[in-house]
């Protein structure tokens, strides 16, 4: 059988077990997809699975406008390890989510330029390797001075859309520090360099799954998962923190107190 | 446009002008940018030093108001070096000899006496112009925003047929609209000479047509533009007033002129969504909805038809616009005598009927249905139901046949710094807000961005006027006054001043000049002459 | 709990971006860049993204208002009231002064649909060419 129809199927299930009030997941829209909530009874038959959008992020506004509701959701391996590092930080209750996990095509793999194309366990699909990002060793080559010039001209281009920071199911402060005139000033085009990025790269640290949603969504195309995935690689190396690995790994930026009193 | 902006990816020399591209076509410049990086070369033109001129490969900083002259500079080298498109111009074009003739005097020492723009750099625009395989020419309200706006552009047309640069993918001289719709309300009618598709009023055959659909076509004379009207309800002429969804108490020139003609008019109708300024003045205030509320569509800058979807009620007793203007047609038909046609009445059931009785009398739009939407955008023309869309324009010929090239000489602007209006002022966009503010300024975090409006002044002028960082300071012009706080920056050269228009409380339309251009009947709002002092 | 996102075009500049609004029981929540459009794929810029941050605004206007004479302030009226007020001062101005004595201003914000019908009942039922919108402003 296809593989959207093992979804749909499994979506199904899902719903008529009762266990939730809906399921999150892609609608296709013209030659496009947009998320939608699927609820027991709808017709599944234009659920489709690709371009996909951040639905961790969606799914962590639906859970809060209703603090009783449970909700499914059809979730990739990048989109499993959001939602592992958003509940580490209290921003949804993996108690009340049910996920029918999809495993990543090669074809899928490699526009994301995937490094862990899979989640944890697998509902639907099959398994491929992850990929290593050809620019990051490209990056790796430069010198200090040659990577200080290099973003210099990336984020010279950047038009403060915002979108990066916007799409982020990482990013969840009720104020955000990009918002805030001390750290960067208003009003002002490209931002400052290098207070904005900066900012946004050192708060991705100990989160960032590499889902690549703000690379995609830059009309600058920036390619800011290169500076995050160089991060990430050093959180590893320095704390042997994986983002999204399991939801019992300590982040290295948490005080071990809050995190505990926390759950 | 002539072009698409997605052909913008195979483009290899970008001529932009007048566009503050990264801030008001923030996705036209994602598309200049990636054929950058691709190795395309960029050419900004421009007196305020933008984001896009930053990132240009050459940067060229004229003089407010000298684009005449800089234009024809290009084409005074590109004829000299024998880089212009001989074969197209052979075959497409009538009119060069004159063109050569008015620009021979137009040499770039010459240029670069009236623009500022340094004779090595004019050489060097023009070759990377003219031997580019693929290039396409941007400009916005820069450009048209002028007493010679007709002239500017007419030399834009001159210098992309001079070099074949249009009729072909990728190319093109593309006037970047400024507002959503702007294009669509022209192509439906929303103008004083035309009916919907440009057809004339002036025609007799066209009025014949009209007059058969409607039942009624008025006689064969233009209306009034946007300024006309207001001067007329100044002078009485005009006495009722029916604005939907504009705001000229922020968006017209000399404001104080247009207070008096709102407060003259015996009756004036808003339609909106907000208490906007102009509403204040209003009689009846008619409560229409946001785009988030109806069904319909818009038209974009490259002639793109695209749906805009309902997607929740309308909020309290709010009605879609097109159902006001409906309940106020039946009544007014239900006091007059019965018309008769085939499109006489005004029973619409849904936007997409509004759109088929449309699409029948507008030769472009003839096959557009909202069934073909539902599919993707279309670009009219699309005069059938079988016709694919028209993605650029002119590709074997110009809509008139061949293409006549149109002699222009640099004229000044109607008013320039003086002993007692020592700056020039410009005004336009800026990232945060758009156009009067009406919705921007209502959305928080564009507000928390931008939340009052400045006066971009270098740090030359900052200083002799003794200005410090944000430092409040009053614009004054022949026309008007208004307080605003200093933004010291060098996108703006000494002697000239920058003020975007969208902040009602400190309008730079209160200062500017409402000189139009005699036949865009366009106002002056890219120069005129004010004088800073510091608000102590 | 109803969620759901309807595909529309942006509302700002002349770029004509697609975009999503997010709808959650009943309330416009947000956008999303429509992925796969040939304008912005997946892209827009800050106005796009809060393009739905006024909707809900307080001012808004959600009902009719008269002002009964000049200088007075407004009221709230049905829209019977609303439209039969506007109809007869419109028609009444007409008779007196002639068609050309009314003037409509369009809108580059309106669909096409709304111009077509504004500029339709100008020249057809009023009789006037004075119908036009801030293209060059
Ligand atoms: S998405 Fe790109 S352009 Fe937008 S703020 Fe982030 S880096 Fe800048
Ligand atoms: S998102 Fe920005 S670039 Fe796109 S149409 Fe809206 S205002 Fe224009």
């Amino acid at each position: 059988m296809e593989r959207v129809a093992l979804v749909r199927e499994a979506v199904k299930r899902l719903l008529d077990s009762g266990q939730v009030e809906g399921v999150l997941a892609l609608r296709t829209v013209g030659p496009g997809s947009a998320p939608h909530l699927f609820h027991p009874g709808d017709s599944l038959d234009d659920l489709t699975l690709w371009p996909k959008y951040p639905l961790p992020k969606i799914l962590d506004m639906l859970l809060a406008a209703d603090p009783s509701v449970r909700l499914g959701m059809v979730a990739r391996g990048c989109e499993e390890r959001g939602l592992i590092e958003m509940a580490k930080r209290n921003q949804v209750d993996m108690n009340r989510i049910r996920l029918v996990y999809l495993a990543c095509t090669a074809e899928e793999r490699d526009e994301c330029c995937c490094s862990w194309p899979y989640p944890s366990q697998i509902d639907v699909g099959d398994k491929v390797e992850g990929t290593a990002d050809a620019l990051v060793a490209e990056h790796e080559r430069l010198s200090l001075a040659e990577r200080t010039e290099f973003w210099k001209r990336q984020f010279a281009r950047c038009i403060k859309c915002y979108g990066c920071r916007t799409v982020c199911p990482q990013c969840f402060c009720e104020t955000c520090v990009l918002e805030d005139n001390l750290w960067v000033e208003a009003g002002v085009l490209a931002p400052p360099f290098p207070s904005y990025h900066l900012i946004r790269a050192y708060h991705t640290i100990g989160k960032c799954v590499g889902c690549m949603e703000c690379e995609n969504a830059c009309p600058a195309d920036i390619p800011l998962t290169v500076l995050y995935t160089l991060l990430r690689r050093d959180a590893e190396e320095m704390f042997g923190y994986v983002p999204g690995r399991s939801l019992e790994d300590l982040p290295p930026l948490a005080v071990e107190t809050l995190w505990q009193t926390g759950h | 446009m002539t072009n698409s902006i997605p052909e913008f990816d195979e483009t290899d020399c970008f001529l932009i002008t007048g566009s503050n591209t990264t801030e008001a076509h923030p996705l036209v410049a994602t598309h200049v940018l990636r054929a950058q990086r691709r190795g395309a070369k960029v050419i900004v033109v421009d007196p305020r030093r933008t984001q896009i001129a930053r990132l240009a490969d050459l940067y060229l900083r004229q003089r407010p108001g000298t684009d005449v002259a800089w234009l024809n500079g290009l084409m005074h080298v590109i004829i000299q070096e024998g880089m212009y498109d001989a074969e197209f111009v052979e075959s497409r074009t009538e009119g060069f000899e004159e063109l050569k003739a008015a620009v021979a005097e137009y040499t770039p020492e010459r240029v670069e006496a009236i623009t500022g723009i340094p004779a090595a750099d004019l050489v060097t625009a023009a070759r990377i112009y003219a031997q580019a395989g693929r290039a396409a020419i941007l400009y916005t309200m820069g450009i048209t925003q002028h007493t010679t706006g007709v002239d500017n552009v007419l030399s834009c047309a001159n210098l992309a047929m001079l070099t074949g640069h249009i009729g072909r993918p990728g190319t093109g001289v593309n006037p970047l609209r400024g507002q959503n719709n702007v294009q669509g309300a022209c192509d439906m009618g929303a103008l004083p000479n035309v009916y919907p598709g440009y057809q004339p009023v002036t025609s007799e055959a066209v009025q014949a047509k009209f007059q058969e659909a409607w039942g009624y076509a008025p006689p064969l004379r233009a209306g009034l533009t946007v300024t006309e009207m207001t001067d007329a309800a100044y002078h009485g002429a005009v006495k009722a007033l029916y604005i939907m969804a504009e705001n000229p108490m922020v968006s017209d020139p000399d404001l104080n002129h247009v207070r008096a003609a709102l407060e003259r008019c015996d009756f004036l109708v808003v339609q909106d969504i907000f208490p906007t300024e102009t509403a204040e003045f209003a009689d009846v205030v008619l409560p229409g909805v946001s785009f988030a509320e109806k069904e319909g569509t818009f038209t974009n800058t490259e002639r793109r038809i695209q749906r805009v979807r309902q997607a929740i009620p309308p909020l309290g007793d709010a009605r879609p616009d097109w159902q006001i203007i409906c309940g106020l047609a039946q009544r007014m038909v239900g006091m007059q005598p019965t018309r008769e046609g085939r499109f006489a009445g005004w029973e619409y059931c849904s936007p997409a009927e509004i759109m088929a009785e449309a699409a029948a009398l507008t030769p472009s739009y003839g096959g557009v249905t909202y069934e073909r939407l539902e599919q993707g955008s279309l670009q009219w023309p699309v005069p059938t139901p079988d016709h694919p869309g028209t993605p650029y324009l002119h590709k074997d010929r110009f809509t008139r046949g061949l293409g006549r090239f149109t002699a222009v000489a640099y004229k000044e602007p109607a008013e320039l710094p003086d002993e007692e209006y020592p700056f020039l002022l410009t005004t336009g966009r800026m990232m945060f807000h758009y156009h009067t503010g009406s919705m921007t300024r209502r959305s928080e975090k564009l507000e928390r961005e931008v939340p009052e409006g400045y006066v971009e002044i270098s740090p030359e002028d900052a200083g002799r006027l003794g200005l410090g960082k944000s430092a409040r300071v009053r614009v004054i012009s022949r026309r008007g006054t208004i307080e605003t706080r200093a933004w010291i920056t060098r996108r703006v050269p000494p002697g000239t001043v920058f003020i975007p228009f969208h902040f009602a409380e400190a309008a730079a339309n209160l200062l500017t000049n409402p000189a139009l251009d005699p036949i865009a009947k366009i106002p002056e709002y890219k120069v005129a002459a004010v004088r800073l002092e510091r608000v102590a | 709990m109803e969620y759901r996102n309807v595909l529309t075009t942006c509302i700002y500049c002349g770029v004509g971006c697609g975009l999503y609004l997010q709808v959650l029981d009943g309330q416009v929540v947000g956008t999303w860049p429509a992925k796969g459009h040939p304008l912005n794929d997946g892209r827009l810029c800050v106005k796009g993204w809060y393009a739905h941050s006024f909707i809900h605004h307080p001012e808004r206007l959600t009902t009719p208002l008269i002002r009964d004479q000049k200088g007075g302030p407004l009221r709230q009226a049905s829209w019977e009231e609303a439209l039969d007020r506007v109809a007869q001062r419109l028609m009444a101005i007409r008779e007196t002064h002639g068609p050309d004595a009314i003037a409509f201003m369009a809108s580059a914000k309106c669909t096409n649909e709304e111009n077509y019908l504004l500029q339709k009942l100008a020249r057809s039922i009023i009789g006037t060419h004075n119908v036009d919108h801030c293209a060059r402003l």
